[in-house]
């Protein structure tokens, strides 16, 4: 069977919340994994003054608004593993992974445009699935 | 009732008195309807005021003009005048009276501490003045004082500095975006209760280092010890959380070396694995502003004059913020170093590197240790007695 990364809805009605999972693909969604990865909320959140400092706007004079973040807490060294003994990320995860630099985007599954990543040692991921 | 209805309801008024007393002046006409509307020969009341009416304008020209113009600073019950429309002489009752004696020693504002006299039990601390606030922001935002500095010298709670420095920004941030403020709701309650002026020197507003009561000191614990050796606030704070005596030559009673309580900021963890706890300080070292202590020790020395003293407690105060400033840079440097910013245009990924070992979550998996949502764990949102409300504000 195969055994997917993938993300597990966790949070309330209306407020998202994912754990990042390696589990049994047949599995039911919230079911307990074989292992958590880490964590992913989709809510944009507003950083707060000591990690934005403000910025006036020179046109405006009004502080302008910082911009928001999404966190995930991710372990990259387990995730590099299960990437490597063949563990199949789905589509948003593989998003996700794409933006550290852990897979390489794939044209047409990708859909978003992303940087490039900023890390080089990552191919790790590809080198695993090769060998 | 509001001057601009009273002065509405004054027309009429005019125009009553002037039927009593006619005069070649006067209108036999209703300007709206041309009609005649009033006879001013006649000695019948008029059809068009009765007789409540008169007198209520009676009592808005006579008793009722206190209220126009209220007394300000004082309450303006209508049982305050008598019925010539004097102001009582009323006896202070033992409470307000004890309660103004107090804030004229403090310097506060003139008001009584209880604003509605027929509810004793609201009894009103006084509260920051508009000036006060603004001094402590000014202080803390421009002049860049550390928030402990600002709390000793204007006699100010810290967390109360740091609210107010907050909530301030807030007002201005309001006013450079032209929201609505609530300020004659700010002024009304400014006018009601006492509140803490800005002078110099300044007045204190509350005690500032108060010690709070930790929930380790609560249970009643007895404990033999020996007499041959002293026991002290240490020792004390070190039974509460069950931690082993300290060695010797960490032990002042013992004739060793201990640290200021001022510069006190590690922390020691004892307990088993699971089970760690951090040890309970010597309340020197967990009051607010334990360097006050040394300030004081430096008072009883006849070695140091006014100047110096004042330096020593400032370099003191330097050196704890340099030192707290240092820890917190090397916090937000670990933190930067496994993170990694992916910015995609409409927002920003933060992305942690993180273990999520059996270290974190226990071997039963329930540990919070670690990243991560747990299963087959309820949620505590709706239990009874948990706390839902945010309990710490992050700036």
């Amino acid at each position: 069977m195969v055994v997917k990364i993938r993300l597990s809805r966790f949070g309330k009605k209306r407020q998202p919340f994912y754990n990042i999972v390696v589990s049994q693909a047949r599995t039911a969604r919230d079911s307990k994994p074989m292992e958590v990865l880490g964590t992913y909320d989709p809510t944009p959140r507003v950083p707060t003054a000591t990690d934005a400092p403000e910025v006036i706007d020179e046109v405006t004079g009004l502080p302008r608004k910082p911009k928001r973040y999404k966190d995930i807490q991710l372990d990259q060294s387990r995730t590099k593993y299960w990437l490597g003994v063949g563990a199949q990320p789905s589509e948003p995860v593989e998003r996700i992974l794409c933006l550290i630099g852990l897979m390489e985007p794939r044209p047409g599954v990708t859909k978003k445009a992303i940087p490039p990543p900023p890390l080089s040692a990552v191919s790790v991921a590809k080198v695993h699935t090769k060998s | 009732m509001t001057r601009g209805a009273l002065q509405y309801l004054q027309v009429p008024l005019s125009s009553f008195t002037a039927s009593l007393t006619p005069s070649a002046t006067v209108s036999k006409h209703c300007p709206k309807c041309k009609r005649a509307w009033r006879r001013p020969f006649s000695s019948t009341r008029s059809c068009d005021m009765t007789k409540l009416r008169a007198e209520m304008f009676n009592w808005l020209n006579s008793r009722g003009k206190n209220f126009l113009d209220p007394v300000q600073g004082k309450t303006n019950y209508l049982t305050d005048y008598d019925k010539r429309g004097f102001r009582r002489n009323k006896e202070p009752d033992a409470a307000g009276e004890q309660a103004d004696s107090t804030e004229r020693e403090k310097g506060t504002r003139d008001l009584p501490r209880r604003p509605f006299p027929l509810n004793e039990w609201f009894i009103s601390q006084p509260i920051l003045s508009e000036e006060l606030r603004e001094e402590i922001w000014r202080r803390v935002q421009i002049d860049k004082k550390s928030i402990r500095n600002v709390s000793v010298e204007l006699g100010v709670e810290m967390r109360r500095v740091g609210a107010v420095v907050r909530l301030q920004e807030l007002e201005k941030q309001w006013r450079a975006e032209n929201k609505p403020l609530a300020l004659p709701y700010a002024e009304a309650i400014h006018s009601m209760v006492p509140s803490t002026p800005l002078k110099n020197p300044p007045v204190p507003h509350e005690t500032v280092n108060d010690l709070p009561v930790h929930s380790m000191t609560l249970p009643q614990l007895f404990y033999p010890t020996s007499e041959s050796r002293q026991f002290n606030r240490v020792d004390a704070g070190r039974i509460f959380s069950g931690a082993p005596r300290l060695p010797d030559e960490a032990d002042v009673t013992q004739g060793g070396q201990s640290v200021e309580p001022w510069k006190d900021t590690s922390i020691e963890i004892v307990g088993k694995p699971g089970h760690e706890r951090p040890v309970l300080k010597a309340a020197d070292a967990r009051i607010p502003h334990p360097h006050l202590i040394a300030h004081e020790k430096d008072k009883l020395d006849p070695e140091l004059d006014a100047l110096e003293r004042h330096e020593r407690y400032h370099a003191r105060l330097r050196e704890e913020m340099e030192q707290r400033a240092g820890k917190k840079e090397a916090r937000r440097k670990q933190i930067e170093k496994h993170t990694t910013r992916v910015d995609t245009g409409r927002y920003e990924f933060l992305i942690k590197d993180c273990q999520t070992t059996r270290l974190g979550t226990g071997l039963d998996g329930r540990g919070t240790a670690s990243p991560g949502r747990r299963y087959g764990v309820p949620s505590q949102d709706r239990k009874r007695g948990a706390i839902k409300i945010p309990t710490k504000v992050e700036v």
